[in-house]
C-alpha cells in the first residue's frame, strides 16, 4: 500500500484513464473506419438497409447515413465525432450523411500508413485543409446554375435533383413520382424557410402509389363526440375559425369557490354554467365559421350544437396541424371567443373529409396563402413507411437546398473522380511530402464510385479505371462520367439526370475534411471517471492494458500514472 | 528515485492514514515530478501546430481542444504541487484570456531545471533566489523588447488589432486565423466603447449553430438567440421594443388564493372580466408604441391572444443574462411586470430595434436581432462548424481572441512572437547570469535555458528538427537579428515583422512571471502532509487500484 504514499502518481482523479501518442491515433483511426463501414455498404441506388434492433425493442430498417448513426448509439469518442458529422449535414443539407461518413473513414484510413510510418500528423492536416479548399474551388467551378430558367423548366431540374436522392432509397422504385410531388411540395411553400409547413401523414395500407399531395392541409379524423356524423363533411369556401379553448362543460377556473347561502340560487348557478358554454357556441356560430377547429376538446354538446346548425367541428387537433392550417387559411388561432372579427378567419376553396385506407381524413385544398403542403404516405409495413417519410424528408431538403443555392453538380460519383483527379494533378506540381499527402487525399475520393460499384456487384476497379480513363481526356469532355448503375458501365452522369445539388457535395467534403482533421489533431485522450460512478474497475483493467510510453521515470514500477 | 522510506517518528505522531513526504527526494523532487508530468500533457499543445487533447469529464462531455486552460480545468488535477501550476494558468486565464499554455509549460520546464541543479547539489533557496533574480532581469528585457511605435494603436483600426489577435488566434485555429480574427476583430470593434479601457469581453457573444463550415461563419450587430418567436410574427423592422422581466400574463396572487363566487351573475363575469383586462394589458403595452413583447418568463394563451390581435411580436429569453444583454442591445429598461391597467409603459423605458427576425440556420431557429446603430454595444460571431467540438473549440479561440482585444485596450504594446522573443530572452539572460557572483549563477543560467522549451516545443509539434531550429535561432539573435523567429509554415527562421506574428506584451510578461511565481511555490515546499481524506475506505480502493 505505500503506493498510497506517493503523490504524484494520484496526479489525475484516480480512475481517470489517459493514453497518449501514436498508438492512441491509430486506435482512433480504426474506431472511425469501423464505424465507416457499417454505413458503407448503404451508399447509393444499390444500397443495402440496415435493421436495427434498438435496446427498447422498436426495430428501424433504414439506409439513412444520419439515422443509423443515430441509432448506433456509439461510445468511443472519436468515433462519436463521425456521428456529430452525419448529424450536421443532416440538418445543414438534409442528405449526404453516409457520404460524408464514409469520406471522412476514407480519408482516416489513407492517413493510417503516414502516421504509421511517423508523418507528423499537423503536416498531414495542413494537407488535407489545402485539398478541402482546392476541392471546394472545383465544386464551385463545375457546378451548373438553374438560375434565371421558368419555372416549368426549374420545376424539372428540381426533381431531377430529388429523385438521385430517392434513387438510393428504398422507394428509389417510384423515384419519379415521389420527386415530382416533392418538387410541388417545397414549391408550394414557397421561399419562406419553413420546412414545419410540409406535413407528412403516414397511412398503413395500400401501396406507394396511392399516396397523394394536398394543396394545403391534411390531418386524421380526431377523435370525436356523439354528433359528429351528423355534420355536414363538406364544404365550398367555409370560413375557418381556429381556437385555443375547450368547448366543454367545465369549471371556469380552478381558484374559483362558489358559496351559496340560498339553496334557491343553486339553479341559477347551474344555469350560469350552461350559459357560459352556449355563449361560447353562440359567438362561434356567429363569427360565420363553417369549420370550427380547436386545440383542445370539443365536448358532445359542442359537437351537436354545430351538427344542428350544419358546422363542422373538429377537436383535439394537433398544434402542428392547426398552425399549418392557420398559415394556409391566413386565420390566426383564437384563445378567446369574444370579439371574433372577420379578418382571424381563415378559408379555403375546398374542405372535405376524405377516406384514405382506413383512416378518415380532414383536408383543406385550395387555401388561399398556398405556404403548405401535405404528403400522404401509403404504404404496406409500418417501418416501411417510416422509411419512405425519411427518404421523403432528405428529398425535400435536397429541393429546398437546390432551390436557394440553385446549382447542381454531376451524381453518381462523377464529381468525386473529377476532383479526384484534379487533385492528383494539382499534388504534381507540389515539390515536398504534401505531394503525397494531397494525392491520398484524392485517391480517398474515389471510395465514392468504388462504393457505387461494390454496392451494385460490379467490378469496382475496372468501372474505375474507365472512369479515370474518361476523366483523364484532356479535353475535359468526360469530367461528368460516373457510374452507370443499370449496365454497370460508366455514363455521362450529367446527360442521365444524375444530379445533385452542389451544397451536398461542398459541405460533405467540408465536414468530412474538419472531421478527419480534428480527429487527426488529437493525441491525447483523457477519459475522468464519471461523477458518482463506480467504474474503477473498467478504469483500472484498462489503464493496466496499454504500454506505456512517457519518460522513463519507473521507479516504482505499476506505480505510474498513466496507462 | 524509488526511495520510499518513510518517517517512522512523525508517522506514529499523527493519526493513521495520513501522508507524510518531506525532504529534497521525497517532496521537492516528486512535486517536480507531478508538475513535469502536467506540463508534458499540455506541452504537445502549445503553440499553433499543437495537438488536440480528447478529454472526457465526469460527466461524460467530450471536449477536444488544444486550449491548455480547458485542459487542466477539466483534468480534475489531483496532485497538490500540480495544482498550483494550475492556479497559475487560471490566473493567466483570467488576468489575460490567453496564455494559459505557455504558463504551465514554461514553469514545467523550470521546474525540470530546478531538479537537475537540485541533484547537482543546490538549495532550492538558492534556485528560488535566482529564478526570482532572473524573472526580474526577464521583465526588464522585456520591457526593452517591446517593438518601437505600437505602444499607441488605434483599437478601431481593424489592420492594427489583427496584427495583435492574430497570433492569439492562430495558436488555436492554426489555418484558419484569418477567417476567425476578422470575425474577432469586427465584433470587437464594433462594440468598443469610447473609452476603450471599458471594454467588456461580455459584450461580444458566441452563437454555435451545426452545420456548414467556418466559412459560413458571420459576426452579427446584435444578438442571436436560439429560439423560436412565440407568437406567428416572425419578423419585424425599425420597431420599438418593451421589456418585461416577469411573464406576461394575468397577475395572479403568490399566496393561494380562492375566489368566492356568490351569484349566477358574478360566475358569467368573471373570466369576461379577466379577459378584459389582458386585453387592456396589451392594449396599454401596444398604445405606447411598442411593437415587440419580450419576456422574461412564461407568456400566458390569453396574452398571447391578444398579442397576435395587436400585432405585436412577442419574444421569450428565459436567461436572465440574455435578458440583461438584450437590453443592452436595444436600450430597453426592463420592466418588472406588465404595467397595472392605467399606467402606460413610460416611452423612455422602451427600446429600439432596427429588425428582428427568426430563420433557419442549419435547421435551428434563431432569432436575430439587428441593431446598426444607437446602442450597438452587443455583438455576436455566429461560428458554424460540422460538429459540436469544433464549435467549442472555435468558440474557445474566439473567446482568446476577445480576451486579447480586451488586453490590448489596455496595453497595446507588442513583442515579436514565433519565439523570437523568448530566444533573445534566453540569449540575454544567458549573459546576466555570467555577471551573478553566486551559487544562483547556475539558476539563473538555468532559467534562461528554460525559455528553449518555447522555440523547442514549437518546433517539434510541427514536425521540424528542434535542435537545428534553436541553434539557427541563437546564430541569427547573436548576429543581432533580435525579431528572428520559426516561420511554422515553411519550417525556416524567419523576421517576424515580416510575418507578422505578434505577442502582446501584456500577456508575455503576465504569463512568464505567473510561471515563475508557480515554480518557485513548488520548489519552496519541502514537507506534504496530507490528511487522511474523509470518507477513508473509499479513498482506499482506487489507491489499491493503482497496484493493481
Amino acid at each position: 500500500m505505500s503506493a498510497m504514499m506517493q503523490p504524484q502518481i494520484i496526479l489525475l482523479k484516480e480512475g481517470t484513464d489517459t493514453s497518449q501518442g501514436k498508438a492512441q491515433l491509430v486506435s482512433n483511426i480504426n474506431a472511425c473506419t469501423a464505424v465507416a463501414d457499417v454505413v458503407r455498404t448503404t451508399l447509393g441506388p444499390r444500397g443495402m438497409d440496415k435493421l436495427i434492433h434498438d435496446d427498447k425493442g422498436s426495430v428501424t430498417i433504414s439506409n439513412d447515413g444520419a439515422t443509423i448513426m443515430k441509432l448506433l448509439d456509439i461510445v468511443h469518442p472519436a468515433a462519436k465525432i463521425l456521428v456529430d458529422i452525419a448529424k450536421s449535414q443532416d440538418s445543414e443539407v438534409g442528405d449526404g450523411t453516409t457520404t460524408v461518413v464514409l469520406l471522412a473513414g476514407e480519408f482516416l484510413k489513407e492517413a493510417k500508413p503516414f502516421i504509421e510510418d511517423g508523418v507528423h500528423p499537423q503536416n498531414l492536416i495542413r494537407s488535407y485543409r489545402i485539398a478541402s479548399n482546392l476541392a471546394l474551388e472545383k465544386v464551385k467551378e463545375l457546378a451548373v446554375s438553374i438560375e434565371g430558367k421558368s419555372l416549368e423548366e426549374k420545376k424539372s431540374l428540381l426533381a431531377k435533383c430529388a429523385a438521385t436522392t430517392l434513387s438510393s432509397k428504398l422507394i428509389g422504385g417510384e423515384k419519379e413520382f415521389f420527386a415530382s410531388m416533392v418538387v410541388d411540395a417545397v414549391i408550394a411553400i414557397g421561399h419562406e424557410d419553413r420546412l414545419n409547413m410540409i406535413g407528412i401523414k403516414k397511412v398503413p395500407g395500400g401501396n406507394m402509389r396511392d399516396s397523394f399531395l394536398v394543396n394545403g392541409v391534411a390531418f386524421k379524423k380526431t377523435f370525436s363526440y356523439a354528433g359528429f356524423e351528423q355534420q355536414p363533411k363538406k364544404f365550398l369556401n367555409p370560413k375557418i375559425l381556429l381556437l385555443n379553448i375547450e368547448l366543454e362543460l367545465k369549471s371556469e377556473k380552478e381558484n374559483a369557490e362558489i358559496r351559496l347561502s340560498d339553496p334557491s340560487q343553486y339553479q341559477s348557478i347551474v344555469d350560469a354554467e350552461w350559459n357560459i358554454i352556449y355563449d361560447k357556441l353562440d359567438k362561434c356560430v356567429q363569427s360565420g365559421a363553417k369549420v370550427v377547429l380547436s386545440r383542445l376538446a370539443i365536448g358532445d354538446l359542442g359537437t351537436q350544437y354545430f351538427a344542428d346548425r350544419d358546422i363542422f367541428c373538429a377537436g383535439r387537433v394537433t398544434e402542428e396541424d392547426l398552425h399549418r392550417v392557420a398559415a394556409a387559411t391566413g386565420g390566426t388561432v383564437q384563445t378567446s371567443v369574444n370579439n371574433v372579427i372577420d379578418e382571424v378567419l381563415g378559408t379555403c376553396e375546398l374542405f372535405e373529409e376524405r377516406q384514405v385506407g382506413n383512416e378518415r381524413f380532414n383536408i383543406f385544398s385550395g387555401c388561399p396563402s398556398g405556404l403548405t403542403a401535405t404528403i400522404v404516405l401509403r404504404g404496406g409495413a409500418d417501418q416501411f413507411i417510416e422509411e419512405a417519410e425519411r427518404s421523403l424528408h432528405d428529398a425535400i431538403m435536397i429541393v429546398r437546398r437546390a432551390m436557394k443555392n440553385s446549382t447542381v453538380v454531376a451524381g453518381g460519383g462523377a464529381i468525386d473522380m473529377e476532383i479526384s483527379r484534379y487533385l492528383r494533378q494539382h499534388a504534381r506540381t507540389i515539390a515536398g511530402k504534401s505531394q503525397l499527402f494531397i494525392n491520398s487525399y484524392a485517391k480517398a475520393l474515389e471510395v465514392i464510385p468504388r462504393q457505387l460499384c461494390d454496392n451494385a456487384g460490379f467490378d469496382a476497379t475496372d468501372v474505375l479505371n474507365k472512369l479515370r480513363q474518361k476523366h483523364a481526356l484532356q479535353s475535359g469532355e468526360g469530367a461528368n462520367y460516373g457510374v452507370d448503375i443499370n449496365t454497370g458501365g460508366i455514363a455521362d452522369s450529367f446527360a442521365n439526370f444524375v444530379w445533385e445539388p452542389a451544397v451536398v457535395k461542398i459541405n460533405a467534403i467540408n465536414a468530412a475534411t474538419e472531421a478527419a482533421c480534428l480527429i487527426l489533431s488529437v493525441d491525447e485522450t483523457v477519459k475522468n471517471p464519471k461523477s458518482e460512478s463506480a467504474q474503477g474497475e473498467a478504469a483500472a483493467s484498462a489503464m493496466g492494458g496499454r504500454g506505456r510510453g512517457g519518460a522513463g521515470f519507473r521507479g516504482r514500477g505499476r506505480g505510474m500514472r498513466r496507462r | 528515485m524509488g526511495l520510499q522510506m518513510q518517517s517512522h517518528g512523525i508517522q506514529s505522531m499523527l493519526k493513521e492514514g495520513h501522508k507524510h513526504l518531506s525532504g529534497l527526494d521525497e517532496a521537492v523532487l516528486k512535486n517536480i515530478g507531478a508538475c513535469k508530468a502536467l506540463s508534458i500533457i499540455t506541452g504537445t499543445s502549445l503553440g499553433p501546430n499543437g495537438m488536440n487533447k480528447m478529454v472526457i469529464n465526469h460527466l461524460d462531455k467530450l471536449f477536444v481542444t488544444n486550449d491548455a486552460a480547458t485542459i487542466v480545468n477539466e483534468l480534475e488535477v489531483q496532485h497538490p504541487a500540480a495544482k498550483i501550476l494550475v492556479l497559475a494558468s487560471k490566473a493567466q486565464q483570467e488576468e489575460i484570456g490567453d496564455g494559459a499554455n505557455l504558463t504551465i509549460s514554461f514553469a514545467g520546464e523550470l521546474l525540470q531545471n530546478a531538479e537537475e541543479l537540485i541533484r547537482m547539489g543546490l538549495h532550492p533557496s538558492e534556485i528560488i533566489s535566482g529564478y526570482t533574480k532572473a524573472i526580474n532581469k526577464t521583465v526588464e528585457i522585456l520591457e526593452e523588447l517591446v517593438e518601437n511605435g505600437s505602444e499607441t494603436m488605434d483599437v478601431r483600426n481593424k489592420d492594427q488589432v489583427l496584427s495583435r489577435i492574430r497570433a492569439a488566434v492562430a495558436s488555436k485555429q492554426f489555418g484558419q486565423e484569418d477567417i476567425l480574427c476578422s470575425l474577432v476583430a469586427d465584433a470587437c470593434i464594433q462594440v468598443c466603447p469610447k473609452n476603450p479601457a471599458n471594454f467588456n469581453v461580455d459584450n461580444v457573444r458566441v452563437a454555435k449553430l451545426l452545420g456548414g463550415g467556418l466559412h459560413n461563419s458571420t459576426v452579427v450587430r446584435g444578438m442571436v438567440l436560439k429560439s423560436d418567436a412565440v407568437g406567428s410574427l416572425k419578423q419585424i423592422e425599425r420597431a420599438k421594443v418593451a421589456v418585461f422581466v416577469g411573464g406576461v400574463d394575468s397577475s395572479a396572487t403568490e399566496t393561494k388564493g380562492t375566489v368566492l363566487i356568490h351569484s349566477a351573475e358574478q360566475l358569467e363575469n368573471y373570466s369576461k372580466t379577466e379577459e378584459a383586462k389582458i386585453e387592456e394589458l396589451i392594449r396599454s403595452v401596444a398604445d405606447s408604441g411598442a411593437k415587440v413583447i419580450v419576456s422574461g418568463a412564461a407568456v400566458g394563451e390569453m396574452a398571447l391572444h391578444f398579442c397576435e390581435r395587436y400585432k405585436l411580436m412577442v419574444l421569450k429569453i428565459s436567461s436572465k443574462f440574455e435578458l440583461r444583454r438584450f437590453c443592452r442591445t436595444t436600450g430597453a429598461v426592463a420592466m418588472v411586470a406588465v404595467p397595472t391597467s392605467l399606467t402606460q409603459p413610460n416611452p423612455d423605458d422602451l427600446g429600439y430595434v432596427d429588425s428582428i427576425s427568426v430563420e433557419e440556420i442549419g435547421g435551428v431557429r434563431v432569432i436575430i436581432v439587428k441593431n446598426e446603430e444607437g446602442g450597438n454595444s452587443v455583438s455576436t460571431v455566429v461560428l458554424r462548424g460540422s460538429t459540436d467540438s469544433i464549435l467549442d473549440d472555435l468558440e474557445r479561440a474566439v473567446d482568446d481572441g476577445v480576451n486579447t482585444y480586451k488586453a490590448m485596450c489596455r496595453d497595446s504594446r507588442v513583442v515579436p512572437g514565433a519565439a523570437a522573443t523568448e530566444i533573445e530572452l534566453a540569449k540575454r539572460v544567458k549573459e546576466f547570469s555570467y555577471k551573478e557572483t553566486g551559487l544562483d549563477q547556475y539558476a539563473v543560467a538555468k532559467f534562461a535555458e528554460s525559455f528553449e522549451m518555447v522555440p523547442k516545443t514549437l518546433a517539434e509539434n510541427a514536425g521540424l528538427n528542434a535542435m537545428e531550429i534553436i541553434s539557427s535561432l541563437y546564430a541569427e539573435h547573436a548576429s543581432g537579428n533580435s525579431k528572428v523567429g520559426i516561420d511554422l509554415k515553411e519550417g525556416v527562421c524567419k523576421d517576424v515583422s515580416t510575418l507578422c506574428v505578434w505577442d502582446l506584451y501584456i500577456t508575455k510578461f503576465f504569463a512568464l512571471k505567473y510561471a515563475a511565481d508557480a515554480a518557485c511555490t513548488v520548489l519552496r515546499v519541502d514537507q506534504i502532509i496530507m490528511a487522511k481524506p474523509a470518507g477513508g475506505p473509499k479513498r482506499d480502493q482506487p489507491a489499491g487500484m493503482d497496484e493493481d
